[in-house]
């Protein structure tokens, strides 16, 4: 897609995404807000998966120790939310680099079995009612309050929404840079051949590490987000089965493309709404996530909104100016070495 | 003869402990042999093993204790039921991605486990509780020497799980189709070559692994929370005990099942928090691929 | 023997390489002279994969020692080599697949520059005018290989003999001053090795590189390099300049031996 016409189809989004909740019913808002949030954890995969190529189903877990960090410091000590979430996310980048060491060693499917494994651990063991009092001072679930952002209470939900979206943006926009940027060409690299890679110089340790922190950090920053969208922080949200869940969701849309986080996300909110608008119990969009995850890996496997990008990007292509090249002048000769005294046959 | 009580644990209770350890341990054992089974033949790491045990047994839940026929009736259906979903996995949406890599055929198993969870949570409620599905009665007979009771079911379902590991053992080394299996599992190319189709071997395997699947799911019905997700989620105790067995070695994938189930049962003797099961499989996890993975150890055959 | 006067770059001295009960390297001897292109040859099995990579790093030799500048290469990580001016090539291209030709070299540019994720993400001005300096290092070097109208073909799309220029060029990028090639001509057919030849030529004397070439290719070795070095069963069975080489009886011999076995 040309550049222009991506800037405009942004602006329509951005207009769109701005407006249309300002008209729409407290419910739905908290639920588009939910959508972006959902998004955060999609996109935290994009940056895991799509960039690394490393899998993992523990996202959640991450997202868990944001909100629970938010909910113990908040509701139980006082805390502002500001002091509390950069600790909450900080405190995730921390544990997903812990994931991220056994990840240095080990390929791609014995990775899936340790985030799996890290999901149910977090889940059944320190989230469970026995360990978790210790942390939480005796209280089984947490009730945040709305923060205040800028001296404007975010009270209302479209007020908390559009703080939402400015989060959810600007963290699109980071993983966007990402990707143009060298982070996204160094960590693909390091994906496609990570002996070429090393010997050119780069610290696959360091890098690996790097990523899994950060994608725990977006999935942490979603966890606390959500402890203040739904005011409480329990321990039922953040299991195997969510973890799951928006895996495969992030795989049905494409984990190639910074778009999937969006629409990944909305589609986790919206999908059980639509059903339950249809009198379908929504316990069914599992069973369709699962169904669409086969299907998709089947038939296209880039994802659907990469594929939907590509086909778009056909429709309205348009010939890119031919960059003139760069004269060869520009290469410089190393002076260092002296010329060659060998013979030549 | 008296054992003191140490730091407050009454060790009178191990031997009981020990048996329950090791009745949880034959179904891991059998769930495991099954798992490798499918990823040594097929190369896939089967993530809906679980939730295919989990189906079949519910569909022997339905048809004995429900319906009212003998458990031993259930446990037949659960069998089949069992090898049709690993049939169907295996030729509906594995094959067709052959030539992909590894890891997109084991995320369809992913795909499947959502589906068969969800789908065993519409068809019999996902949180209610169920009655376990009976194969021998509950009564039981005191272990010499101490006073320990050891009921028949416990005693029929690690018997039960023996066998069937062994049943695998001998089709595997006795039977032209277990011969074929161990051709194809070595080298799928130099299987054909052979004139095996290796297609019909890959589903034979699947089948085969997902039966014992469900065997091991309607064993252990009596022993843990039986309920969509419990069952679910067994596959990453077969994956530890076959992680355990280097997913190579059957034999080894047995005694590592047997191990989880000890490991899983004696900290209960010192701690009653409800999670740690799953902090010692996680712990036993993270030892296996730390000593698999180690520098300079040799590492695990992957497909 | 015509003698070699320039100081020595790269030096393997005594390197000897056992695998549990097989030698695969036998007191071995080499030296790449500054400014020099130096061939290593050997039937199948000599153990020239083996001293690749006793050389590259990746292999501690028994005994002996291999020094590049003075300074012991041998169990120095990968990155560590790479600042002290040694790049490779790879026999099986190990190109980064799902990045473009350009990118492809631009990551070699990034694998030296510091800046770090966070300065992407913001798109601080050191970032983009690193950037901007990366694409255009990349784009010269594209214009030297003459795959410039490629530059944004994704690496796996280009032709087997593209691709090894590519690699060619992402170890050219970081300006090294010796360049070790896995089997550069393997895959290729005789016009593509001719390119390759001229290539490596124009890349030694524009960039007044050091390389040290391992390959089968006969008519890509005798063209190219200044010295050759023939290993058989581990052993240097001799040295010289191609046009010795060419005449000489026990090198004959050592390959005819491979034909017929």
């Amino acid at each position: 897609m040309s550049a222009r016409a991506r800037r405009v189809g942004l602006l329509v989004v951005a207009v769109i995404a701005i407006a249309w909740p300002a008209i729409l019913s407290d419910y739905s808002r908290s639920l588009a807000t939910d959508g972006l949030i959902s998004g955060l954890i999609v996109l935290s995969l994009v940056l895991l998966t799509g960039f690394v190529g490393q899998i993992s189903f523990c996202q959640y877990s991450f997202a868990a120790v944001g909100a629970f960090t938010v909910g113990s410091l908040v509701a139980a000590h006082h805390w502002s939310f500001w002091l509390a979430m950069p600790l909450g996310v900080f405190g995730a980048a921390v544990v997903g680099a812990l994931v991220g060491i056994p990840a240095l060693r080990l390929s791609g499917l014995f990775l899936t079995i340790l985030t799996v494994a890290v999901a149910l651990f977090f889940d059944r063991f320190i989230l469970a009612s026995g360990t978790w009092d210790a942390f939480s001072g005796g209280l089984s679930s947490f009730v945040v309050g709305r923060p205040s952002f800028l001296g404007v209470h975010l009270d209302t939900s479209y007020r908390f929404y559009l703080f939402v979206l400015g989060t959810f943006s600007l963290c699109s926009l980071g993983v966007w840079n990402f990707r143009r940027g060298k982070t996204g060409r160094v960590l693909r690299a390091i994906r496609d051949a990570e002996v070429a890679a090393s010997t050119l110089g780069i610290n696959l340790t360091a890098w690996k590490l790097a990523a899994f922190a950060t994608s725990a950090a977006l999935a942490g920053l979603a966890g606390a987000l959500l402890a203040v969208s739904i005011g409480s922080v329990s321990t039922g949200g953040y299991d195997l089965v969510h973890s799951l869940g928006v895996a495969a969701v992030a795989t049905v849309m494409g984990v190639n493309s910074v778009a999937s986080a969006a629409a990944g996300g909305l589609f986790l909110v919206f999908g059980p709404e639509i059903l339950r608008h249809l009198g379908v119990s929504s316990q069914w969009f599992n069973l369709i996530t699962g169904a669409l995850l086969i299907v998709q890996l089947i038939v296209t496997p880039d994802g659907m909104v990469t594929d939907f990008q590509h086909k778009l990007g056909h429709l309205l292509r348009h010939r890119a100016a031919r960059k003139a090249p760069v004269p060869a002048t520009e290469l410089d000769v190393r002076d260092d070495v002296p010329v060659r005294t060998g013979v030549r046959s | 003869m008296g054992l003191p009580a140490v730091l407050g644990v009454n060790f009178h209770l191990t031997p009981g402990y020990t048996v329950i350890g090791i009745v949880l341990g034959g179904v891991y054992a059998l769930a495991a042999v099954g798992l490798v089974l499918i990823y040594r033949v097929s190369g896939v790491l089967n993530f809906a093993h679980g939730a295919v045990a989990m189906f079949a047994t519910f569909t022997a839940y339905e048809v004995s204790t429900v319906k009212g026929a003998p458990g031993w009736i259930g446990a037949i259906v659960a069998i089949a039921v069992g090898a049709a979903l690993g049939f169907a996995i295996e030729y509906f949406t594995i094959r067709p991605l052959h030539g992909r890599p590894a890891l997109v055929k084991v995320v369809v198993t992913i795909g499947w486990l959502l589906v068969l969870q969800t789908a065993a949570g519409l068809i019999w409620g996902a949180t209610a509780y169920h009655q376990p599905v009976r194969l021998v009665s509950r009564d039981g007979f005191r272990l010499v020497g101490t006073d320990v009771t050891v009921g028949y079911d416990q005693l029929t379902t690690v018997i039960v799980a023996l066998i069937f590991a062994l049943a695998v053992a001998a089709l595997l080394r006795y039977t032209t189709l277990g011969n074929a299996m161990r051709a194809v599992a070595d080298n799928p190319d130099t299987a054909r070559l052979w004139g095996i189709s290796v297609n019909r071997v890959t589903a034979a395997s699947w089948m085969v692994g997902s039966a014992m699947a469900a065997v091991a799911g309607v064993l252990i019905t009596p022993l843990i929370a039986f309920d969509t997700f419990s069952l679910t989620v067994v596959v990453i105790y077969a994956f530890t005990a076959a992680l355990i067995g280097r997913l190579s070695s059957l034999p080894m994938t047995v005694v590592g099942g047997f191990l989880l189930g000890l490991a899983q049962t004696y900290p209960r003797m010192f701690s009653s928090l409800s999670g740690t099961a799953d902090a010692v499989t996680f712990a036993l996890v993270l030892l296996t691929l730390g000593v698999l993975f180690r520098p300079g150890g040799r590492k695990v055959r992957v497909v | 023997m015509t003698p070699r006067f320039s100081a020595a770059l790269l030096e393997a001295e005594h390197v000897t390489v056992r695998f549990g009960g097989v030698t695969a390297l036998d007191d071995a001897s080499l030296r790449v002279n500054a400014g020099e292109i130096v061939g290593l040859i050997g039937p199948n099995g000599a153990g020239k994969t083996t001293f690749f990579n006793c050389v590259t790093g990746v292999l501690k030799p028994d005994t002996g020692l291999v020094t590049f500048d003075g300074v012991e290469v041998g169990g120095l990580p990968p990155h560590r080599r790479s600042r002290l001016g040694m790049a490779r090539t790879f026999q099986n291209l190990q190109l980064f697949s799902g990045l473009t030709a350009l990118e492809n070299l631009m990551v070699a540019v990034d694998a030296h520059s510091s800046r770090g994720m966070l300065a992407d993400a913001f798109r601080t001005p050191l970032a983009l005018f690193e950037e901007r300096r990366a694409e255009e290092r990349a784009r010269a070097l594209l214009h030297f290989l003459n795959l410039s109208d490629r530059a944004d073909t994704l690496a796996s799309d280009l032709p087997v003999g593209l691709q090894r220029r590519l690699d060619l060029g992402r170890a050219l990028v970081g300006r090294p001053r010796l360049l070790l090639l896995d089997e550069p001509a393997a895959g290729l057919d005789t016009r593509e090795t001719a390119d390759l030849a001229e290539l490596l030529l124009r890349v030694r004397d524009r960039f007044n590189v050091t390389m040290l070439l391992v390959d089968h290719d006969m008519a890509l070795v005798m063209r190219v390099c200044d010295h050759i070095y023939v290993l058989d069963f581990g052993k240097m069975l001799t040295e010289g300049p191609p046009a010795e080489i060419r005449q000489n009886e026990t090198v004959i011999r050592a390959y005819l031996g491979e034909a017929v076995s």
